[in-house]
């Protein structure tokens, strides 16, 4: 037994490690988006300088705390795809990183949460469905309105 | 840990669940309100959806599980099936696997919790990192403490956590919605035809198959419990059917609730099941049932929580016992609960659980992180379902009292539609959402990386395997 307890305290290190160190790496190695006034509207703007058709607009203001308002577009593309892209600003980052952190609260199942999200400033862009080439190529767009 | 968590060796097998607590093991496991508004969204092809789910998922996990439970009595679930089939790497490679799915996937459980909790009593609350993290860590260690009080705790605590926050929640969405066609009101969806049940499958609506396939994911939660259960070879199947179809029943008549009742461009998926829940009662004219609704949900989270803590840390206690692991991964309590384990679990748990409160703008790495449990969960349910078909040529006389009907033919049927499900998911799980798309394959090489260092652990704890972990054997147990 006199190798045993080390061996054990190394196994159980080992085994944390295992956990923390992916995780550690992928949340440091992620791109976080600092909390800025990011002016006009991100979606819109986006849409327009990648020559994607804007085929409605609606106002909706999500029901969270610090949600001051954005837009719902559909966005329609030249080779008939679809795609829905609901925006929403937030008042601070605490608001802002709250409503991602619901977000990804509410995976369907042992999956993924329904769509994606991107952050850009002080919005939030939810967009479904997730794998759409409209957002493929708006969102070098929208990554450049975060300076990245 | 206490002094009474000193013990090693055999956990105690105190036969204390019978053909309801099963099921409601499976229920809790599996039954969760968050899911209804995001399916809702889909208007009647979420019927569509969901029958896809249950063709290439629950049927055959259902019936697979049944005939190994029924087979395999013993405890370590997944770990013991997939052990006889494919030797001890195998199963414990599946059991890590379902188990480190967990940990990645505690503080997205956990952050539901503390948010819905947060709605009954202050939303703004939810902003705030430091209430996150105290409810989330209250719920965690709160749930590992029932565990420590072993199986007859944690079975009464799961009986009536899941009628009070699981069932009576979607039952109450059902009659709402019942109220709401009797009485008239207009409904937001079109009529029901064959092709509006349909959903559309397509290359934008692929990454969400993945999604629907683990839907029902936890079916196989029972089987961990073996050791407790009075009557494994005659109340797994019963189990498996009744939990079946009280998921089914309950998933699909709430999400049609709501689907018929609030707009989907008020489904705001963004925004939480909570909001879809106020704008359900405010519209169904009862907005004072919002917070008494968001109570029974946290507390439907929690058990949820609690069914997916301890069985696969079950599992782990058993491959302990076995000698797989070192002596102190084996320690039991007087009430046998795997304490070792729990504690462990714990640890890394809430280290993942403040990472994910304390660093909340790096929404891709979430999404990284959630794609890593829909692999480990998809390797688990292929080792599964691989089992049960090898078992049938490797094990052909060992006495089953439940088989999955139609012989040799109905094996390959079941288990071949639940591997072709789960390995399509993990395929397509692989996919990069749109906004990776200018780094597609740093993606799917983080993902596939994170995945491996999930799963590889077993392989390096049987390498460095001692005689000396392994427990004298305990009498009318088959290891």
């Amino acid at each position: 037994m006199n190798m045993t307890p080390r061996m054990e305290h190394g196994l159980v290190l080992f085994l944390v490690l295992m956990f923390l160190i992916p995780c550690a790496m992928i949340i440091f190695v992620s791109t976080e988006v600092p909390y800025r006034v990011v002016p006009g509207e991100p979606v819109k703007d986006a849409a327009l300088a990648a020559g994607i058709t804007i085929t409605s607009v609606k106002d909706t203001t999500w029901n969270l705390t610090g949600a001051t308002g954005g837009k719902t577009y559909v966005l329609t593309d030249s080779s008939g795809n679809t795609v829905t892209m609901s925006t929403q600003a937030f008042d601070s980052a605490e608001s802002r990183d709250a409503a991602i952190r619901l977000y990804n609260a509410h995976p369907v199942g042992r999956g993924k949460p329904v769509g994606s999200l991107l952050v850009v400033g002080q919005h939030i862009v939810y967009v479904t469905p997730a794998n759409s080439p409209i957002l493929e190529e708006i969102s070098g767009e929208l990554k450049k309105m975060n300076g990245s | 840990m206490s002094a009474d968590a000193t013990n090693t060796g055999s956990l105690p097998s105190k036969k204390v669940l019978g053909l309801f607590a099963l099921a409601m093991i499976n229920v809790a496991a599996v039954l969760s309100i968050r899911n209804f508004p995001s399916m809702a969204i889909y208007g009647w092809s979420c019927i569509g959806w969901y029958i896809i789910g249950a063709i290439l998922f629950l049927i055959p996990i259902s019936l697979a599980g049944a005939e190994l439970a029924t087979g395999w009595p013993e405890g370590g679930g997944v770990y013991a099936w997939v052990k006889q089939a494919f030797g001890e790497k195998g199963g414990f490679t599946a059991l890590f696997c379902e188990w480190s799915n967990n940990l990645v996937w505690f503080p997205t459980v956990l952050s539901f919790i503390a948010s819905t909790l947060a709605f009954a009593l202050t939303p703004a609350l939810a902003t705030s990192p430091y209430y996150m993290f105290t409810v989330m860590m209250i719920a965690f260690w709160g749930t590992t403490a029932i565990a420590y009080f072993g199986e007859e705790a944690s079975t009464k605590f799961g009986n009536v956590g899941v009628i009070l926050g699981s069932i009576i929640p979607a039952i109450l969405i059902i009659l709402l919605g019942v109220w709401w066609l009797s009485s008239g009101q207009s409904l937001v969806l079109p009529h029901l035809t064959l092709e509006a049940m349909v959903p559309t499958i397509n290359f934008s609506t692929l990454p969400f198959f993945a999604t629907i396939i683990l839907l029902f994911a936890g079916m196989e939660m029972a089987g961990f419990h073996a050791l407790e259960t009075r009557d494994p070879q005659k109340d797994f199947p019963r189990a498996m059917a009744l939990s079946a179809l009280i998921i089914v029943v309950c998933t699909v008549l709430a999400t049609l609730a709501i689907a018929i009742v609030i707009p989907a461009d008020q489904l705001n998926l963004a925004s939480g099941v909570m909001q879809a829940i106020q704008y359900f009662f405010n519209a169904a004219h009862v907005p004072w049932l919002v917070a008494p609704m968001a109570v029974l949900i946290t507390l439907g989270g929690v058990v949820s929580l609690a069914a997916w803590l301890i069985g696969p840390a079950k599992g782990l206690g058993i491959v302990a016992e076995e000698g797989n692991m070192p002596p102190l991964f084996d320690r039991t309590n007087k009430y046998g609960a795997p304490v070792a384990v729990l504690v462990i679990q714990a640890l890394i748990g809430s280290l993942i659980a403040l990472l994910y409160v304390f660093l909340p703008s790096v929404n891709q790495a979430y999404w990284i992180l959630s794609a890593m449990t829909v692999e480990l969960l998809c390797i688990v349910y292929i080792l599964v379902f691989a089992s049960v078909i090898k078992l049938r040529y490797s094990q052909p006389d060992k006495p089953r009292p439940f088989t999955i009907p139609g012989g040799k033919t109905g094996v390959w049927i079941v288990g071949g539609l639940g591997l072709f499900g789960t390995t399509l998911a993990f395929v397509v799980g692989l996919m990069p959402p749109s906004f990776f798309a200018s780094n597609g394959l740093a993606y799917v090489l983080s993902v596939l990386l994170g995945t491996f260092l999930l799963a590889v652990p077993p392989l390096v704890f049987l390498k460095l395997k001692k005689a000396s972990w392994k427990k004298p054997a305990v009498p009318g147990r088959n290891v």
